[in-house]
């Protein structure tokens, strides 16, 4: 065994602001979650008070009014949504059944950064829906990290809030 | 390869696979995935975990065999690493708000050790004297291995799972890189990786508390408090149960490391500022190179 000494770390450090991933595109999320099914375009703008009332019962900020939601010719609703954490951008996609049970989360794509990019929403919006052939800003060098656990305490944040905007906007009747 | 990423485990769980079935295999191995994590979660009352949480002693409880196996393997590592790595430390965990106080056993300081639980066969469990065990520090590893099992029984000629930096990768060699623990944005590769496993530990993401006070949900076993460090350990090992548990070990105890890894056929690296230590050699012998 070769005794353990230390080294200077490479100066070929890379930056994770050029770490990112899109696995589904729109169709292919959609397809994914509700195979065969008809999906119809069914987006909604959130009144001031059904907003304050989803931030009221899910804890959760509303950061936009409009949901992007599609209604499944199966009963189910496919949502779009957008993720900010504190050094991570997701667009995920969450399918409902028609008893509004979750039926399944995709992570549609994931970019990491450290600079305000994140919170910026012109930065954001290149990467979002994109398919992977459009993806092209981004590095292929780096593709799989291995590190301390990264939370994903900020999708399910978003999932809580989905659901509650199901209950207080979207529930039928 | 067809990848993609769910929300599982905590963490985000990122599948991909090479081969015809590529998506049917990946669907699966996220079931496979949610199993474990259903299995081994803390926070469920109705989970594995919580059922041997509340079990008094002298009294057997049946387990999944997943369960089985991961108690077994922990129970291992134990003993290998002299009670360093020990699983029945949930309630430090919780004293410190890693864990939420879900049963009355956790919220009151424990004596029982990974000793005095005993693995017996037949899926089943029993305390000699009662304890509360938390399985963080290995079931991400666990579920990272047969998931890439599942992908094998598909017929995947090629596959990767990435459970929140915890990895396996089999078919083909991927590219690995690792954070820098004082700037995390910032990424230093290692080189490419081939049939074998890698696990991190560090405090840059699950850290609580201010600078200077800041601890992680990691258990130093005699002071029976969470540790603070500012170092990371990565572990190469053949399985992803084995690469997650020996981080800990590396970390709590870098005296017993050379030992330990050699005997798993593992190896460290150590990641401290701008200084970057091996230790062991192991990984070279599987061939991996930049």
């Amino acid at each position: 065994m070769r005794h353990p000494t230390w080294l200077l770390i490479p100066a070929a450090v890379v930056s994770t602001a050029a770490y990112g991933t899109t696995y589904l595109s729109l169709e292919q999320a959609q397809a994914t979650i509700f195979p065969g099914a008809q999906l119809t375009a069914a987006f909604v703008t959130l009144t001031k008070e059904q907003a304050a009332a989803i931030e009221k019962k899910s804890g959760v900020n509303v950061r936009k009014n409009e949901v992007k939601l599609w209604k499944s010719s199966d009963g189910g609703y496919f949502i779009v949504d957008e993720v900010v954490g504190k050094h991570e951008f997701f667009t995920i996609a969450v399918g409902l059944n028609a008893d509004s049970s979750v039926k399944q989360i995709e992570i549609m794509d994931y970019k990491e950064s450290y600079g305000y990019e994140v919170r910026n929403e012109a930065w954001r919006k290149q990467f979002t829906g994109k398919t992977s052939a459009a993806h092209l800003r981004l590095t292929d060098d780096i593709k799989n990290i291995s590190g301390a656990t990264l939370s994903c305490r900020h999708v399910t944040d978003a999932v809580k809030r989905l659901l509650t905007t199901y209950d207080v906007a979207l529930k039928p009747g | 390869m067809c990848r993609r990423a769910r929300p599982l485990l905590g963490t985000l769980v990122e599948i991909g696979a090479c081969g015809p079935d590529a998506s049917a295999a990946i669907e699966a191995a996220f079931m496979t995935v949610r199993e474990v994590h259903r299995l081994m979660s803390f926070h469920e009352a109705d989970s594995d975990v919580s059922r041997i949480n509340q079990a008094a002693a002298g009294l057997e409880v049946c387990v999944d065999p997943h369960t089985h196996r991961v108690l077994r393997f922990a129970r291992r590592m134990s003993a290998a690493s002299r009670g360093i790595f020990d699983v029945t430390i949930a309630d430090v965990l919780v004293r410190h708000g890693f864990l939420p106080p879900v049963a009355p056993r956790v919220t009151h300081a424990v004596e029982a050790t990974w000793a005095d639980l005993d693995v017996l066969d037949g899926s089943r469990v029993c305390w000699s004297r009662p304890g509360c065990i938390d399985l963080g520090g290995v079931a991400k590893g666990y579920a990272v291995d047969v998931a890439i099992e599942v992908l094998h029984t598909y017929g995947s000629a090629a596959g990767i799972v990435n459970a929140g930096g915890d990895l396996r990768m089999f078919g083909a060699p991927q590219p690995v890189h690792v954070r820098l623990p004082e700037s995390p944005g910032s990424l230093v590769a290692l080189g490419h990786f081939n049939d074998c496993a890698l696990a991190t530990s560090g405090s840059y993401f699950s850290g609580r508390g201010a600078r200077g006070s800041r601890h992680e949900p990691l258990v130093s076993r005699d002071r029976r408090i969470c540790a603070a460090m500012r170092e990371s350990a990565t572990v190469v090992a053949q399985d992803c149960m084995t690469a997650d548990a020996l981080t800990k070990v590396v970390r709590l105890a870098p005296g017993l490391a050379p030992e330990l890894l050699g005997r798993f056929d593992a190896e460290a690296i150590i990641i401290q500022g701008t200084g970057l230590k091996h230790i062991g050699t192991a990984a070279h012998d599987r061939g991996i190179g930049t």
